[in-house]
């Protein structure tokens, strides 16, 4: 067995020597082939170097043709260079010369531009100057045209001139003809100068005359005037004194001997108490009235509404049933004498209650308003009020509308308040109804202040 | 006659109006001291201790002078003049009593000096009311300074 199996394994390995052995003999085939393919391909690259060679002798043999050729060009280009050298030297000296003249040319230019600059400003001065010959011709030629004008003017004046000489020539002979005339007519006024001086001097005398006739009635109605004075004086002082004396002593009869007369003497005595009391009222209002035409009037603005209250608070007496009521409204200031406006309030004021006396109560309503530059004041009672037939007698001197049993006074009261607001250029009037009462208006000029 | 307790001088030359003043004065408690003369002059000599009065006590001056303006010889004006322009007299108090209010008299009368002014009011009573008045004022309220 196991030679067989050795048997067996070397014949396995004589089997694979033997296909190596064709491989081998297959690669040895191919390498011989290859060798025969490479011969072949050299007898051909043979051939080309042949033809190669042949062409490089022919090349050759061209070169040496050009290089004869190259020579003889360089031959004429030397000839050529030496000639252009020539040519240069020629055209330094050209351009050296061109320089110079370059040079030069700076110079003169600058000279030009410089000749330039002086002719623009002296054409400059040209111009201004010759505006200015310009300006001065015009005005030359407007004085020219003024001239003319003038000229003509002179002319026509001239002419005018003359014609009015030719008139002053007729004027004249005609003024000498009047000259003639009016000496004539002076002789005539001398004549009526003469005879009006003679007039004139009658009428200095009539004058003269009248004048001596005026002091001496100045001087007359002076001395009336003071006597006049004197003689209220004397009513005032004299006349007040024996009334004095009889209410004086009438009264101590009544004081000290009341109990040495039976009733009707005691009636007689305070009669005459009474009567002697009424003539000295009598006396003192007459001299105030009268006083009131000679007493300077101060005219300034007067508060009224201050005035008033005080008025009222003088006048309202507390005693008695009759208190009298006042319902004043707004009174506007004016212009007047305080002292104499003062009287007018406690006049009118002073009536009012007066003939309110016999009403149950009293009421006085005060009150203003404006009426273009007059302020108007009212004072309106409700008491006895009168008769307006009898309205041209209220403010009459001693006139009396009641009887002094019903309403005592002496009848000046209003008088007094007419000629004071009389005295203010104002007026004073009033409306009444008998037994409905009355109002009393009096205007005043408005207060500027 | 002693004068030296005078208190009250009074110049009036109306006897009626002197009987009513001194009267009313009475009524009051003045007239025990008060001396009554009819004029001007008669008041300056009283006062300055002249003629009638030259023994009067010069150092005793009346504390209240009432003078009437209208007088004869020398008026109440011209009586006030005087005294107020005296240094030993001006402080007496001087009344003038006049019987009207007419004229310049009452402007001229304070500028001499007068310390009051009264109008002789014709009613009795109104009278002896303002005498009486006159009398408690410058007698009581007012002691002069003598």
């Amino acid at each position: 067995m196991i030679a067989n199996k050795r048997l067996a394994f070397q014949n396995k390995e004589k089997e694979n020597r033997e296909a190596e052995l064709v491989i081998a003999n297959k690669e040895l085939d191919y390498q011989n082939e290859e060798k025969e393919n490479r011969a072949a391909e050299l007898v051909i690259a043979n051939k080309e170097l042949d033809y190669q060679n042949e062409e490089k002798e022919n090349r050759a043999a061209e070169l040496i043709i050009a290089n004869k050729e190259l020579v003889f060009q360089n031959a004429e280009k030397e000839s050529r260079a030496a000639e252009l050298i020539v040519a240069n030297k020629e055209l330094v000296f050209q351009n050296e010369e061109k320089e110079k003249r370059a040079a030069e040319l700076i110079i003169a230019n600058k000279e030009l531009a410089f000749q330039n600059e002086e002719k623009e400003k002296r054409a400059n001065e040209l111009i201004i100057a010759n505006k200015e010959l310009a300006f001065q011709n015009e005005e030359k030629e407007k004085r020219a045209n003024e001239l003319i004008i003038a000229n003509k003017e002179l002319a026509f004046q001239n002419e005018e001139k003359e014609n009015r000489a030719a008139e002053l020539v007729i004027a004249n002979k005609e003024l000498a003809f009047q000259n003639e005339e009016k000496e004539k007519r002076a002789e005539e006024l001398i004549t009526a100068n003469r005879e009006l001086k003679n007039a004139e001097e009658d009428i200095r005398k009539l004058n003269d005359e009248l004048e001596q006739k005026v002091v001496e009635r100045t001087a007359q109605l002076e001395s009336v005037n003071k006597e006049l004075g004197s003689f209220s004086y004397s009513v005032s002082h004299d006349l007040r004194a024996p009334i004095r004396a009889i209410n004086g002593y009438t009264k101590i009869l009544v004081e000290d001997y009341g109990d040495k007369f039976d009733e009707d003497g005691t009636t007689i005595l305070h009669s005459i108490i009474n009567n002697s009391k009424k003539m000295g009222n009598l006396i003192d209002d007459l001299l105030a009235f009268s006083k009131l035409g000679r007493k300077q009037v101060a005219i300034l603005p007067v508060d009224m509404e201050s005035l008033v209250g005080a008025v009222r608070d003088e006048l309202i007496t507390e005693d008695g049933e009759n208190i009298p009521v006042f319902k004043v409204g707004t009174l506007l200031p004016a212009n007047g004498d305080k002292s104499l406006i003062k009287q007018v309030w406690i006049n009118l004021i002073s009536n009012a209650i007066k003939y309110s006396k016999y009403k149950e109560t009293t009421i006085i309503e005060i009150g203003s308003y404006q009426q273009g530059n007059l302020i108007v004041y009212t004072v309106k009672d409700s008491g006895a009020g009168f008769d307006m037939q009898y309205y041209d007698k209220l403010f009459g001197v001693f006139q009396r509308l009641h009887s002094q049993e019903e309403f005592e006074g002496t009848g000046i009261g209003l008088a007094i308040v007419q000629k004071i607001v009389n005295r203010h250029q104002g007026t004073v009037w009033a409306e009444s109804l008998l037994n409905k009462g009355t109002t009393f208006y009096f205007s005043l000029p408005v207060s500027r202040h | 006659m002693n004068y030296d307790n005078v208190e009250i001088l009074f110049a009036e030359d109306s006897k009626d109006d002197a009987i009513l003043t001194i009267r009313a004065l009475t009524k009051s408690g003045f007239s025990n001291k008060l001396h009554h003369v009819a004029d001007g002059a008669e008041a300056l000599d009283f006062i300055f201790c002249r003629g009638n009065y030259a023994l009067r006590n010069p150092k005793e001056f009346p504390n209240l002078i009432l003078l009437d303006l209208k007088m004869p010889k020398v008026s109440g004006m011209e009586v006030l003049e005087q005294v107020k322009s005296n240094p030993e007299t001006k402080s007496i108090p001087v009344v003038m009593l006049t019987s009207s209010n007419e004229g310049p008299d009452i402007e001229k009368c304070f500028a001499l000096g007068a310390n009051s002014y009264i109008v002789k009011p014709v009613d009795s009573d109104n009278f002896f009311q303002a005498i009486k008045e006159i009398g408690l004022y410058w007698m009581i309220l007012s002691q002069p300074p003598h």
